[in-house]
C-alpha cells in the first residue's frame, strides 16, 4: 500500500513535470530543431562569394516582404532611470529591454514600420510620393513634404525620422561597408532565422582590445537578404545587441498597408524631412544646428574596430545641468547623470578621468573636458587619451 | 467477546470468523461481502513519525450499530478519515459495502453517508440551500428528487421549519442536526457517524440515539464513534475500543458483558456465615468485605441464593445481582476508565 | 426525530418509498454484485444521472455559490462602477487635461469616442483590480472549503477529487468572465451614455465602422478573460496548499505586483516574455491594422501554458493530499 501511494504519487506529479517539459521543449524547440536538421540545409558557399551574392542581391532592390523585427539590447549599462514621455519610439528606450518592429515592404516606393507600445503605435507609412508619420499617443498625423532631392531617395532616408525603426538591412549595410582587414570572416549554412534556413557570416576583430568578440550576420538561404544581425561581447555569451525577424513572409503585403488617410479628429501636420529630423532627435543637443557643429568638433584615434571617437565636453554638459528644454532633453540628463554616478576614476599620464565601462562600449570623460568612446577596453581608452 | 488480535500473524483470521452480526450466520464465498466494513493493517503515520492509527483491523457487520469508542486523540477521526478516503492510509488495506477502495470511493461513497468531526456548512446559505449543495457534490444524486429528499432528511432530524433560515443564525445543536440530515440525504446502506452527539442537549442526544435506532432498524448499517461509554452501550449491537491508536477489542456488546462473570452480593453483618452458605452453594469467586460478601453467580439463580440464605439463619440486608457493566469491562480491558458521563 | 407521533410514521413510509432496497440483505447483494461487475463500478442505479449532467449540477452549485457570496458580489460591484467613475470624471474634466502630461493619450480620445472607454477602462484595470477580484476568488476555492471544513463533505459526497478540481476551475473561468463582461459592458454603456459615439480610430490610423469596434471589444473581452484564466489557474494550485484562503489569495496578489516590478525592470527584459503579467494588456492587438493576430496568439500560447501547468500542479496537489481539515 505504501509503496503504491508512493508511485500512485509519483505518477500524479508527472503530469505537471510533463506539462513543464512539454512547454520548455516547445519554447527550446527552434534552436534545438535547427541543430537537429539544420545542417545540410543549403549548398556550401564561402565568405566571399556569399559577400559578392548579398552585395548583387542588395543591388537588385529587396523582394516585396514583411516580417516583424525583434531588437533586444543587453548592453550592461547600469540601471537606466524610467524617463517619462519616452515612448517605444525614443531611441533611448533601444539602449535596454526588447522591441518589436513591424516591416511591410512592398517596393522601394511602398514601405510601412510600424512600432507597436502600449496602447499606442507609431507608424511611417511610404507611399510614392506621399509619406506619413502617425504617432496615435498624440492623435497626430504628419504628412512629409517631397523636398527638392530625388523622390526615392527622401522615401529611402525617412526612416531616419523613427530612428528606432532599424531592420537588419540597414545594419548589414552598415557592418559590411565597415569590413576591413582586420577582421576573420567565417561562415556556416545551418543556422535557422525567423524558420528559414540561413547562412551565417562571423566577423571577428582581430585586435584584441576590441570589447566586440564577433558580430554574426544571418543572410537568407533562398534570397540572401539580411535576417539578423547580433552583436556578441566579449565578457558575455549573449548578444549584447540583436536584430533579427523573428518571423518573415517573402510576399507582397497587402496594398491597405500602404495607403493611409489622417483619422478625422487627428491634428494633421505638414512638414518637410529635414525639419522634421530636427524635431523628432533633440536628443543630439541643443537642436540640429549644435549636432551639426558637434560632428565638427569631433576627432577619432585609431581605425576599424578599435576606433575612438574623442568629444569635447564638460560633465555640466552631460548631465543637462541648465538645459532642461523639453522632456527628452531632461531624459538625456538624468541617463547622464546615472551614467556618471557608476563611473570609476582613473589616470595617466594625460591626467585624470572618470571611465565607465559596459559589455560592449567604453568611455572615459577627462577632467580636461574630453569624452573618449570607443568598442575598446578602458586602457586602450586610456593610451587613446594619452596620444591626443 | 472477541480481543482482536493487534500482531499480524493473526489479523488474517479476523473478517468473518469471529465477528457474527444479525444474519451473519450465513457465510459467504466473497470475503467481506457480509461485512460493510473491513479494514486490514489500516496504519496511518502522519510526517511528524506520530502514529495515528496503529495496524487497526476493524470488522463491522451489516445491520449492526457499530459502537467505536475510545478516548479523544486515540485515532477515531482519522480512521473515519482513512475509511472516507480523506487521508490516505500509510499502510493497510479496506472495503466499504465489498469494494476494495481507496479504489471504489467513487462508486460506493453514494451509498454511506458521512458526519466527520462536526458540521460543516457555508455560513451564508440557508439549511436547505446547504443541503442541496452537498447533494449537487453526488453525481448519483437524482437532481428531480432533491426537494422531496431534502426536506424528509430535514423533517426527520426535526429542522423543517428552520429549513430556510440561514446556517449562520443555527444553534449548534441545530447544526449537528443539519449534519445529520445531510448524511440521510440518499439511500444509504450505511452511516458513518463521528460523535453524533457533540454539542446536543440531554433532550437531542436522545432524539439522536432514538434516529440511530430507527435508521438501523430500516436496514442501515451505522457506525458511530464516540468517547462516551454510556452512549455506544445504549445505542450499539457491536463495539470496537481504541486506545492510542491501537484497537484493543472488538465484538457484540452481548459478547463482551458476558465475558465478565455476573456476580451476587450480599449485605449483612454475618459475614462469615454468608460466604459458608454461598461456598456450600458451589459458588466461585468468594470476595469478603466489611459488612457484604460478594460471588459470582455464574449459571445460579439468585432466588435460591436467597433461599439458602435464609435457612442458613444469615441475617441478610440487602441481596443484589451485579451485572457488569461495559465500563467494567473496558477498565478490565484497557486499564483505564472513560468519560462515562458526558 | 423530535415527535415520535403520526407524522414520524409517514415520514418513515415515504423514507421507505424512496429508499427501495431498505432490506439489509437485499441491500448487501446489490452491493456485492455491483462489487463484480466491471472490476468494483457499482451498477449505475434506476434512476441514474448521466456524468456530464452531473458535472453540470455540480458546476451550476458552485457558480451559484460564487455569485451568492456576499463579497464576490461586492468586489463585481466595485469593478462596474469604476468605468462610471473614469467616464464621470474625463466628462467633468474633459480638455483640462490635455497639455501633455504624459498622461495616456487613450484617456483623452475617450472624450471624442465613447467606445474608447472600453478600451481605456480595461487596461487600467487589467494591471491589478481585476488580477486581485479573481486571485480572491480562486485563491478562496479549495482553500476556503478547507478553511470551513465543507471540503471533507463534498469529497465524501463523493464529489471526487478531480471532478471537484475541474469544476472549481470552470467556476474560476465563469468567474473571470463574468468580472471581465461587468466591466466592459458598464464601460460600454456609460461611454455611450456620456460620449459621442462612432467609427473608431484604430492606432494605427485606420478607421473602422462602429459596430465593428464593438465586436472588437467582444474579442478583447475574452482575450482578457483568457488571461485572467491563466491566473486564477496559478491561484487555484496555491489554494491546495493551504487550509488558510488568504495566503492563497496574498500570495497571488504578491506574485502579480512582483511579476509587474520584474516587467519594470529594463535589465530583466529577457523574462518579460515568460511573464504572465506581460501579455494582460496585448489586447491592444485589436486596435491594429492589421489586427495583431501573432501576438494575441501567443500571449493565448502563453495564458494556455499557464493555465496547463499550474492545473496540473493543482491536481497533482489536490488528488494525493490528505484532507485533515
Amino acid at each position: 500500500m505504501s509503496i503504491r501511494a508512493r508511485r500512485g504519487r509519483t505518477v500524479r506529479w508527472a503530469v505537471p513535470a510533463a506539462a513543464i517539459a512539454v512547454i520548455a521543449g516547445a519554447i527550446g524547440a527552434g534552436p534545438v530543431i535547427a541543430a537537429v536538421q539544420g545542417d545540410p540545409a543549403l549548398p556550401e558557399r564561402t565568405a566571399e562569394q556569399l559577400l559578392a551574392s548579398a552585395a548583387q542581391a542588395g543591388r537588385a532592390g529587396l523582394k516585396p516582404m514583411s516580417g516583424t523585427v525583434m531588437q533586444t539590447a543587453s548592453l550592461g549599462l547600469p540601471g537606466l532611470p524610467e524617463v517619462p514621455g519616452m515612448g517605444g519610439s525614443s531611441p533611448v528606450a533601444l539602449l535596454s529591454g526588447s522591441h518589436e518592429l513591424k516591416v511591410w515592404y512592398g517596393g522601394a516606393d511602398k514601405v510601412r514600420f510600424a512600432l507597436p507600445g502600449r496602447m499606442s503605435e507609431t507608424d511611417l507609412i511610404t507611399n510614392g510620393d506621399q509619406v506619413w508619420l502617425w504617432q496615435s499617443d498624440e492623435n497626430r498625423a504628419t504628412r512629409v513634404k517631397a523636398g527638392s532631392g530625388e523622390r526615392g531617395e527622401e522615401a529611402a532616408r525617412a526612416h531616419e525620422a523613427l530612428p528606432t525603426a532599424t531592420t537588419p538591412q540597414q545594419l548589414a549595410q552598415q557592418l559590411l561597408r565597415r569590413v576591413g582587414a582586420d577582421t576573420v570572416v567565417s561562415v556556416s549554412n545551418t543556422e535557422k532565422v525567423a524558420d528559414r534556413a540561413a547562412y551565417q557570416l562571423a566577423f571577428a576583430p582581430k585586435d584584441p582590445s576590441s570589447l566586440v568578440k564577433e558580430v554574426k550576420l544571418a543572410l537568407d538561404g533562398e534570397t540572401l537578404v539580411p535576417l539578423r544581425v547580433q552583436v556578441y561581447a566579449r565578457s558575455a555569451a549573449e548578444p549584447a545587441f540583436e536584430v533579427g525577424f523573428t518571423s518573415v513572409t517573402f510576399s507582397p503585403p497587402a496594398a491597405e498597408n500602404f495607403t493611409f488617410t489622417p483619422p478625422t479628429g487627428a491634428k494633421v501636420e505638414e512638414t518637410s524631412l529635414a525639419e522634421l529630423l530636427k524635431e523628432r532627435r533633440p536628443e543630439r543637443g541643443e537642436g540640429f544646428e549644435d549636432a551639426e557643429k558637434l560632428k565638427s568638433e569631433v576627432g577619432t584615434v585609431g581605425e576599424g574596430w578599435t576606433t575612438v571617437a574623442v568629444i569635447p565636453v564638460s560633465e555640466q554638459e552631460l548631465t543637462g545641468q541648465g538645459q532642461g528644454e523639453g522632456s527628452s532633453g531632461a531624459g538625456i540628463g538624468a541617463i547622464g547623470d546615472a551614467l556618471l554616478k557608476s563611473a570609476k576614476p582613473i589616470s595617466g599620464t594625460w591626467g585624470s578621468g572618470k571611465v565607465i565601462q559596459t559589455k560592449l562600449v567604453s568611455a572615459l570623460l577627462t577632467d580636461d573636458g574630453r569624452l573618449l568612446v570607443g568598442a575598446v577596453t578602458p586602457e586602450k581608452l586610456s593610451e587613446a587619451a594619452g596620444r591626443k | 467477546m472477541s480481543r482482536t488480535p493487534t500482531d499480524a500473524g493473526l489479523a488474517a483470521d479476523v473478517p468473518g470468523s469471529r465477528v457474527g452480526g444479525p444474519g451473519g450466520g450465513s457465510r459467504r464465498e466473497v470475503p467481506g461481502a457480509e461485512l460493510s466494513i473491513v479494514t486490514s493493517g489500516l496504519t496511518k503515520r502522519f510526517g511528524s513519525g506520530q502514529v495515528a492509527v496503529d495496524a487497526l483491523d476493524l470488522a463491522v457487520p451489516s445491520g449492526s450499530v457499530f459502537g467505536f469508542l475510545g478516548p479523544n486523540g486515540s485515532g477515531k477521526t482519522t480512521t473515519i478519515r482513512m475509511l472516507l478516503g480523506l487521508v490516505a492510509p500509510t499502510a493497510g488495506e479496506w472495503r466499504l459495502l465489498g469494494t476494495p477502495m481507496p479504489g471504489g470511493v467513487g462508486g460506493v461513497l453514494s451509498r454511506v453517508g458521512a458526519l466527520v468531526e462536526g458540521p460543516a456548512f457555508y455560513p451564508y446559505l440557508s439549511g436547505e440551500a446547504n443541503l442541496r449543495r452537498y447533494d449537487a457534490a453526488d453525481p448519483s444524486a437524482d437532481p428531480r428528487t432533491v426537494s422531496t429528499r431534502i426536506g424528509l432528511a430535514l423533517e426527520r432530524v426535526g429542522l423543517a421549519a428552520a429549513a430556510g433560515k440561514r446556517y449562520r443564525a443555527y444553534s449548534l445543536g441545530m447544526r449537528q442536526r443539519l449534519a445529520i440530515a445531510a448524511t440521510l440525504l440518499g439511500p444509504r446502506e450505511l452511516l458513518i457517524l463521528d460523535e453524533p452527539t457533540n454539542g446536543l442537549d440531554p433532550q437531542g442526544t436522545r432524539e439522536v440515539r432514538g434516529l440511530v435506532k430507527e435508521i438501523a432498524a430500516e436496514g442501515t448499517t451505522v457506525f458511530v464513534s464516540s468517547h462516551l461509554l454510556a452512549e455506544v452501550e445504549q445505542m450499539c449491537s457491536h463495539v470496537a475500543v481504541m486506545r492510542t491508536g491501537r484497537l484493543v477489542a472488538q465484538g457484540p456488546i452481548a459478547d463482551l458483558r458476558a465475558s465478565e462473570t455476573v456476580r451476587i452480593r450480599v449485605e449483612t453483618p454475618d459475614v462469615e456465615e454468608a460466604a459458608a452458605v454461598l461456598a456450600g452453594l458451589g459458588l466461585p469467586e468468594i470476595r469478603l468485605g466489611d459488612g457484604d460478601v460478594s460471588a459470582a453467580l455464574g449459571a445460579g439463580l439468585p432466588e435460591r441464593v436467597c433461599a439458602a440464605l435464609v435457612t442458613g439463619g444469615v441475617a441478610v440486608r440487602g441481596l443484589a445481582v451485579q451485572r457488569p457493566t461495559l465500563e467494567d469491562v473496558f477498565v478490565g480491558l484497557t486499564g483505564e476508565g472513560f468519560d462515562v458521563d458526558g | 426525530m423530535s415527535t415520535v407521533s403520526g407524522k414520524e410514521a409517514v415520514s418513515t413510509e415515504k423514507a421507505t418509498r424512496a429508499v427501495p432496497d431498505h432490506d439489509p440483505a437485499r441491500g448487501r447483494d446489490q452491493a456485492m454484485t455491483a462489487g463484480q461487475a466491471a472490476g468494483g463500478r457499482p451498477i449505475p442505479p434506476p434512476r441514474a444521472v448521466s456524468a456530464p449532467r452531473a458535472w453540470l449540477r455540480l458546476l451550476g452549485s458552485e457558480v451559484g455559490l460564487t455569485f451568492r457570496r456576499p463579497r464576490n458580489l461586492a468586489m463585481l460591484g466595485v469593478l462596474t462602477v469604476i468605468p462610471v467613475l473614469i467616464g464621470i470624471a474625463l466628462r467633468m474634466f474633459a480638455g483640462t487635461g490635455g497639455d501633455g502630461t504624459g498622461a495616456p493619450m487613450i484617456f483623452e480620445r475617450i472624450t471624442g469616442n465613447g467606445l474608447f472607454l472600453t478600451f481605456a477602462a480595461l487596461s487600467l484595470l487589467v494591471q491589478l483590480m481585476l488580477p486581485v477580484c479573481v486571485a480572491v476568488v480562486a485563491g478562496d476555492s479549495i482553500a476556503g472549503e478547507a478553511g470551513i471544513g465543507t471540503l471533507r463533505y463534498l469529497l465524501a459526497a463523493p464529489a471526487g477529487r478531480t471532478r471537484l478540481l475541474a469544476v472549481k476551475y470552470a467556476c474560476v473561468v465563469v468567474f473571470c468572465l463574468a468580472a471581465v463582461t461587468a466591466v466592459a459592458l458598464s464601460a460600454l454603456l456609460v461611454g455611450l451614455l456620456l460620449f459621442p459615439a462612432g467609427p473608431i480610430t484604430l492606432l494605427s490610423g485606420g478607421t473602422i465602422p462602429f459596430l465593428d469596434g464593438v465586436l472588437r471589444i467582444g474579442v478583447v473581452v475574452l482575450y482578457v478573460t483568457a488571461g485572467m484564466a491563466a491566473l486564477g489557474a496559478v491561484a487555484l494550485a496555491l489554494s491546495t496548499l493551504t487550509e488558510v484562503s488568504v495566503g492563497a489569495i496574498a500570495s497571488t496578489v504578491v506574485i502579480v505586483i512582483a511579476a509587474q516590478v520584474l516587467r519594470a525592470v529594463p535589465q530583466l527584459s529577457v523574462l518579460q516574455p515568460y511573464l504572465l503579467t506581460e501579455w494582460w494588456s496585448g489586447f491592444d492587438g485589436v486596435l491594429r491594422d492589421p489586427v495583431a493576430i501573432g501576438d494575441m496568439g501567443q500571449g493565448l500560447l502563453v495564458f494556455a501554458a499557464y493555465a496547463a501547468v499550474f492545473c496540473s500542479i493543482a491536481w497533482a496537489r489536490f488528488t494525493g493530499k490528505d484532507i485533515t481539515a
